[in-house]
C-alpha cells in the first residue's frame, strides 16, 4: 500500500473550511505529486458548501482544480469531505463517485473524512478512505504509529484550532461556491489563510 | 455600538441567515450595554434569535438565559415550546427530544414548527430514521401543500440518497408554487443535471438567465447559470446522446454552438479585472479551461 504524507498547509485549510460552515456538508480536493517514497499531499482546494449532492459545479470546480494542478506540476491526488453531524464518519456516495473519478487519473488516490468529533483536540481529525475495486474503506490506524498516513507537522490540529479560535482565520476562507458568487474569491489558493507562524516539529 | 449590532441582528432576522458566531457576538454587544430594555417588541424576536444561535454554537447559558425570559413572557406559547424542543436537542438527545415533539404535537396539532423539528430530528439521526423523516415529511406536505421550504428539505433528503428523479419531482412542486425565484430554478437545473437529463437541465438553466432583470450587473444565480450553460451545451456538442428522461429536445448543433459561444463569452468576461484592489483570482485557470473545452 501507498504511503501518504498531508502537508500542514492542506490540513489547515480542509479544517478551515469545516469549520467555516460547521452546519453543512462541504468537500475539496487535494493536491500534490508521486515522490519516490510516497505521496505528498501540499495542498487542498475547496469545493462547495451549498447542494454538495448536485454535481455540475462540482464537475467544473474539479476541472478547474485540475488545470490549476497541471500548471503546478501537481495532480489531483485525492479528495475529502466533512458533514454537519459528528457522528457522520462515512465517505457519502457523492464522495466515493467523485475520489473513484479522481482515481482514474491517480492511481494511489485517497479520500480523507473530518472526524467531527476530534476537531477540538489535538489529535488529527481525519479518516482515511482507500479503494478496493470500486468500494471505498475507511483505514484504521490512520496518523498513529507506523500508519502509512502521517502529518507532516505534528502540531497542525492544534494549529488549526488556535488559528481558527484565536485569529477567525477560517471567517477569510473561500471556496469554489463563494468564487462563483464573487469571483475575486481566492479559492484555488487562499494565500491569506495560510500559517505564516508553522514550524516544523 | 449596540445601533449598529442591533441593525446587523435585524437584518439576519428578516433574511433568516444562520450566522450564529456571528448573531453570539453581536448579542452579546447589545445585552452588556443594556440596549434590550430600548428595544421594545423587538427584544422578543431578538432574544429568540439569540437563543437559537447559542444553542447553535454550543453557548447552552445564553440560550438559558433567553429562553427563561421568554417563558416567563410567553407561558404556553407555541414558538416558546419549539424552542425548548430545540434546546434539548442540543443536549443531544434525539431520543428525548422526539419525545417531547410528539407528546407536545398530540396536545396541540396544529404546531406546524414542531412537526417540523420532529422531521429534521428524525433526518439528523441518519439513515436508521431517514425513511421515518421521509414518511412524515410526505403526510405534512399532504396537509401543508403550499409549503416551499418543506418540499426544498424533500427534494434535499431525495438528493443525498442519490434519489434525483424523486427530488426533481419535488423541485417541480416548489417551481409552480414559487416560479419567480431564480434560485429555486437553478436548483431545479442542478438537480436535473446530476438526474443525466442533460437537454432538461441546459433549458432550465437558460431559463435562470432569461428571469433575470436587474441589468448589467448579474444576480449570483445568473452566474451559475452561465457556467452551467456552458457545461451542458459544450457536453451535448461531444456526445450524439442526449437522452432525456422528460423528453426534452435538445437544441440543434448549430444552437449549441452559439450557446456554447455566448456562455465562453459571458464567462471570460466576467473575469477581466475591473481595478486593482478587486483583482479576479484563477483568470489564467478559466481561461485555460474554457479554450479547452471550445468544439
Amino acid at each position: 500500500m501507498a504511503s501518504y504524507t498531508l502537508s500542514h498547509q492542506a490540513y489547515l485549510k480542509i479544517i478551515f473550511h469545516a469549520a467555516k460552515h460547521p452546519h453543512k456538508p462541504v468537500n475539496g480536493v487535494l493536491l500534490g505529486k508521486q515522490t519516490a517514497t510516497s505521496v505528498l499531499v501540499t495542498d487542498a482546494v475547496p469545493l462547495l458548501h451549498l447542494w454538495t449532492n448536485l454535481s455540475p459545479m462540482m464537475e467544473i470546480g474539479l476541472d478547474l482544480a485540475r488545470t490549476h494542478a497541471d500548471a503546478l506540476g501537481l495532480q489531483v491526488v485525492g479528495y475529502y469531505q466533512a458533514t454537519e453531524r459528528l457522528d457522520d464518519r462515512a465517505l457519502a456516495p457523492v464522495g466515493e463517485k467523485v475520489a473513484s473519478k479522481i482515481k482514474e487519473n491517480f492511481n494511489d488516490a485517497f479520500a480523507l473524512v473530518v472526524d467531527g468529533e476530534k476537531m477540538g483536540t489535538e489529535e488529527p481529525a481525519l479518516i482515511p478512505y482507500i479503494a478496493n475495486g470500486t468500494s471505498w474503506h475507511p483505514h484504521n490506524s490512520a496518523f498513529a504509529g507506523d500508519s502509512p498516513f502521517t502529518l507532516e507537522n505534528q502540531k497542525s490540529p492544534s494549529r488549526a484550532m488556535a488559528l481558527i479560535r484565536e485569529r477567525g482565520l477560517h471567517r477569510q476562507f473561500g471556496d469554489f461556491d463563494d468564487h462563483l458568487e464573487d469571483v475575486t474569491v481566492d479559492w484555488l489558493n487562499n494565500a491569506g489563510c495560510t500559517d505564516k507562524g508553522a514550524k516544523k516539529t | 455600538m449596540a445601533a449598529t449590532a442591533l441593525e446587523k441582528l435585524a437584518t439576519w432576522r428578516v433574511r433568516g441567515t444562520r450566522a450564529s458566531e456571528q448573531v453570539v457576538e453581536q448579542g452579546i454587544i447589545v445585552l452588556e450595554q443594556g440596549a434590550l430594555k430600548r428595544m421594545g417588541d423587538d427584544a422578543w424576536a431578538f432574544l429568540e434569535q439569540l437563543a437559537l444561535a447559542s444553542l447553535d454554537i454550543g453557548r447552552l447559558d445564553i440560550a438559558d438565559d433567553c429562553l427563561e425570559q421568554l417563558t416567563e413572557e410567553f407561558p404556553g406559547s407555541p414558538r416558546v415550546e419549539c424552542l425548548k424542543g430545540i434546546r434539548l436537542e442540543a443536549d443531544d438527545k434525539p431520543g428525548e427530544a422526539l419525545n417531547f415533539y410528539e407528546a407536545a404535537l398530540r396536545e396541540d396539532d396544529t404546531n406546524i414548527a414542531l412537526w417540523k423539528r420532529q422531521i429534521a430530528v428524525l433526518r439528523g439521526q441518519g439513515p436508521q430514521t431517514i425513511p421515518r423523516a421521509v414518511e412524515e415529511l410526505t403526510r405534512y406536505l399532504d396537509t401543508f401543500y403550499a409549503d416551499v421550504e418543506a418540499w426544498i428539505e424533500l427534494a434535499d433528503i431525495y438528493s443525498e440518497l442519490n434519489l434525483y428523479a424523486l427530488s426533481l419531482q419535488a423541485l417541480a412542486h416548489v417551481l409552480l408554487l414559487a416560479s419567480q425565484n431564480p434560485f429555486y430554478v437553478l436548483r431545479f437545473a442542478e438537480t436535473a443535471y446530476t438526474a443525466g437529463d442533460i437537454p432538461l437541465a441546459l433549458k432550465t438553466f437558460l431559463r435562470v438567465i432569461d428571469m433575470d432583470e436587474s441589468g448589467p450587473s448579474e444576480g449570483n444565480a445568473t452566474k451559475r447559470a452561465w457556467w452551467g450553460v456552458k457545461l451542458t451545451s459544450s457536453r451535448l456538442l461531444s456526445s450524439s446522446n442526449a437522452s432525456s428522461d422528460s423528453q426534452t429536445l435538445a437544441p440543434s448543433a448549430e444552437h449549441l454552438k452559439l450557446l456554447d459561444e455566448l456562455a465562453t463569452e459571458r464567462l471570460a468576461g466576467s473575469y477581466s479585472t475591473t481595478s486593482a484592489d478587486r483583482q479576479a483570482r484563477g483568470r489564467d485557470v478559466v481561461l485555460a479551461w474554457l479554450i479547452g473545452r471550445k468544439r
